[in-house]
């Protein structure tokens, strides 16, 4: 996807060697285990979903041929995916596209945003500007560790072009929007559950081993190993995103 | 194990209604015509709705619920899965600002029958006797018009009937027990309980949660698979859906679904005559009533009651004391989340199942007055990942590194009274949904006692985490819950409805749901307003065909008609004995 790098910077690295690791089917501390596996022992509606997710991938409907690149490059750095073989690949950006397509939202809008579609068409105009404004190329032409200089920034809350969008727009709520849309498409896919270790669906059989961590018969123990995010990324740190007081970032899931 | 014994799991039946593995319903039910005037047509069938249809029409009355969303087939149309169960939530346009905007959807609106119902967690905890008197002990929020007392046999009788599960002794507020067993602990249940009893903290586990331990009826006890906010396809977790909603029917109660309520239609100034309606054609009818009970929680009943303005009432229905659509309230619903050096998979076991609320109630040794719980959460992957995005930051390299110790982190969650407040409220916005009816805004302000409640209950919930060996510990800020906005009162001037949820200015048009609570304590809504509608309905059972007619107030308490429970509530299930 990004022109002037090479698929070996991309890679996580192995601590010790600071060699890149290999690229695997399934990433993660959980080798073998396959949630598809289990898919006779769940209720028929949600084999076809899940099944449907994995075998059906949307079309690009609502992103244009100009915001295509920019925002597919956006994705590989939101949910960087270089250490999973490419035909192990989740399609992010399908997903975020076909819920613009169908103007699907989660039943509100804050006051200091534009409606969703206008949101991502003025965020990927914001992130190219800033992109040339910093390195006279556009987004999907700058290095990976450019790229995520730029996407830093923006988590940041530093608006460092484009101030005419971000006078409409809540850089923070903006950022939140993109990252929550990747991170909701990316697991919500049964091969990022393998990669976490998550049991998926289980009715009508039920899960039995409720305390202590512990797996049932068909899940597998944890095999963790170290690694290192790749010398190209920014993002293998954590710091609160620059929300302030003004727009308090907050949970937007349910969950009590 | 490659395969079930029989094969793979097959397709439910799709000649019957399934509520439930087990409990089926015909497909055909009943159907009112449009002119034909009944006596109750009660517009959304969530918590409150669906206990009033079922109530009103095991009483003998014609009843209609109208629902904007559709009658669920749980067997066919629920899945366990995160993303597939975005329809279960009100998703349409709703705008959200203030200094502290809530987030709405899958965080606090149900849409279809059952409601919220259908994706609470089924805590049940009650309120506190003292909650009923918040103005009068702590000086701040209001007064209810009624007592714990009074709500007291509500309690009772519906903790058997939906029914709740949880300790034998349960030590806060009206100390009480409950009819089934306590569930067993998952991962984040073991996390509350080592931290609390590390601190010293009382704790309890196994519930209070409307989810069967045992089985009962025609419901299948708990299966331990995680998805209760993705609604429970077992049939465990009660929701109106599969506790009242079947009687009602079999009783001849008719369920509108795809029905998004307009505007209440007056006969005059003093009487409201019906509702219109748009059906999923988007044509719109007009459903003639002899009363009305608006049921749509605390943000679609004050937007139903401001859309339906009218000559003498044009500052909304039932809104001549200008307090409709505020004192909305939410819950401080901070998420603390602890990285373990162990694994906890808290995707097990129900998200509801251990709490503490030894924080409810005012201390004078704090700075701000009221409390909060400490209660088990347990997001689903695309929730936790949401959360990490708030709660580190995380994004790319840092958010796949997290995810992948998924089963590392258990989280717990604040639950924090946040007092009524005039500023935070629910007013028209100018943008029009699909049917051209002016969709909601939602305004919300955090105050100073809010605040200083929260940073206190978020680093008391820190500690207890720290105290249950976790080696890392964040937090985000969130809300849980919506109540208020069409408040009970005893004084026309300050309130919209009276203790019996009856309009103070419109003889027979009611609201029973969340948005009549004056104030809302630190346990979860849900259990109230079932309450809260089995009184009302008993009230409208008392009263008779006066409530089509007089403009007479009769005030006395009526009589609690325990045989108007479901079926199998005293007979069906685990026996505790007294």
């Amino acid at each position: 996807m990004t022109n002037h790098s090479n698929e070996r910077e991309l890679l996580p690295l192995d601590p010790k060697t600071r060699k890149p690791r290999e690229q695997m089917e399934q990433p993660g501390y959980y080798p073998g285990y396959k949630t598809l596996g289990q898919k006779k022992f769940w209720d028929a509606t949600t084999r076809a979903v899940v099944e449907e997710r994995v075998g059906n991938i949307p079309p690009i409907r609502f992103f244009s041929a100009e915001e295509l690149p920019v925002i597919s490059a956006v994705c590989d750095r939101i949910v960087p995916q270089h250490d999973r073989l490419p035909q192990f690949r989740i399609p992010v950006l399908n997903w975020i596209d076909e819920r613009l397509a169908k103007n699907e939202i989660s039943g509100y809008r804050f006051e200091d945003m534009p409606d969703h579609r206008d949101a991502y068409r003025l965020g990927i105009q914001a992130i190219d500007a800033t992109a040339r404004i910093k390195y006279g190329k556009s987004f999907p032409e700058l290095r990976p560790l450019e790229q995520d200089t730029i996407l830093k920034s923006i988590h940041d809350g530093e608006k460092w072009a484009a101030h005419e969008i971000w006078e409409r727009m809540s850089i923070d709520r903006f950022w939140h929007l993109l990252v929550q849309d990747c991170v909701a498409a990316y697991y919500a896919h049964p091969w990022a559950w393998d990669e976490i270790g998550y049991g998926g669906p289980a009715y009508p059989r039920a899960y039995t081993r409720l305390e202590g961590g512990l797996p049932e018969p068909w899940e597998v123990d944890e095999k963790r190993y170290e690694w290192d995010g790749p010398e190209s990324s920014l993002s293998d740190a954590y710091e609160e995103s620059g929300a302030t007081s003004n727009t308090p970032a907050h949970g937007q899931g349910g969950t009590h | 194990m490659k395969s079930p014994i029989w094969g793979e799991f097959k397709q439910a039946r799709d000649d019957v209604h399934n509520l439930g593995p087990l409990q089926r319903i015909g497909k055909e039910t009943k159907r009112y015509r449009d002119d034909e005037e009944v006596d109750y047509c009660i517009v959304g069938l969530g918590s409150a709705g669906g206990v009033l249809l079922q109530r009103l029409a095991k009483a003998g009355f014609q009843v209609l619920g109208l629902e904007a969303g559709p009658f669920w087939d749980t067997e066919r149309d629920w899945v366990s899965d995160e993303k597939g169960s975005h329809k279960l939530y009100w998703n349409d346009l709703r705008i959200t600002g203030g200094t502290d905007p809530l987030a709405l959807g899958e965080n606090n609106s149900g849409k279809g029958v059952g409601g919220g119902s259908v994706h609470w967690a089924a805590f049940t905890p009650r309120f506190h006797p003292s909650d009923f008197r918040v103005y009068t002990q702590d000086g701040v929020g209001a007064d209810w018009p009624i007592s714990y007392d009074e709500l007291k046999p509500y309690y009772e009788l519906l903790e058997r009937e939906i029914p709740v599960a949880g300790p034998a002794y349960f030590p806060w507020g009206d100390p009480h027990g409950y009819p089934y067993g306590p569930h067993p602990l998952g991962g984040v249940g073991d996390v509350l309980v080592k931290g609390c009893t590390k601190l010293g903290i009382r704790v309890c586990a196994g519930g209070p949660v409307a989810i069967l331990s045992g089985s009962h009826g025609d419901r299948p006890h708990c299966i331990y698979r995680g998805f209760c906010i993705q609604g429970c396809k077992v049939g465990a977790k009660a929701s109106t859906l599969i506790t009242h909603i079947p009687e009602a029917i079999r009783y001849g109660a008719e369920v509108r679904a795809l029905s998004m309520a307009s505007r209440i239609s007056m006969r005059n100034r003093e009487q409201a005559n019906g509702v219109f309606y748009f059906d999923r054609e988007g044509r719109e009818h007009f459903q003639r009533a002899k009363a009305v009970i608006v049921s749509g929680y605390a943000i679609e009943t004050p937007r139903l009651l401001l859309n339906s303005a009218c000559q003498g009432h044009e500052n909304g229905l039932a809104n001549s004391s200008g307090t409709l659509g505020r004192y909305l309230m939410a819950q401080a619903g901070n998420v603390v989340l602890g990285r373990f050096p162990g694994l906890i998979r808290m995707y097990k076991t129900p998200p509801a199942h251990a709490l503490t609320e030894e924080f409810y109630e005012t201390d004078p040794k704090r700075d701000f007055a009221r409390g909060f719980a400490i209660q088990t959460v347990a997001p689903l992957p695309v929730a936790f990942a949401k959360q990490m995005m708030v709660a580190k930051g995380a994004w790319g390299w840092g958010m796949r590194r997290v995810m992948m110790d998924y089963n590392h982190w258990a989280t717990l969650g604040v639950l924090g009274e946040i007092l009524p407040w005039p500023d935070n409220r629910v007013e028209l916005a100018e943008e029009r949904d699909g049917f051209g009816l002016r969709v909601a805004k939602v305004t919300f302000n955090l105050h100073d006692n809010d605040k200083k409640l929260i940073e206190f209950g978020k680093n008391k919930v820190m500690q207890v985490m720290h105290a249950a060996g976790a080696e890392e510990v964040v937090q985000e800020a969130r809300y849980a819950h919506l109540v208020g906005a069409c408040r009970m009162g005893a004084d026309q001037g300050t309130s919209v409805v009276d203790k019996f949820g009856r309009t103070h200015d419109v003889s027979n048009l009611f609201v029973c749901d969340g948005s009549v609570l004056p104030t809302q304590g630190s346990a979860n809504p849900g259990l109230t307003i079932q309450c809260l509608a089995a009184r009302t309905a008993d009230y409208l059972i008392a009263q008779g065909t006066r409530i089509f007619t007089s403009e007479i107030r009769d005030m006395g308490t009526p009589p609690v008609r325990r045989e108007l429970a479901v079926k199998d509530s005293f007979t069906k299930g685990v026996p505790r004995l007294r």
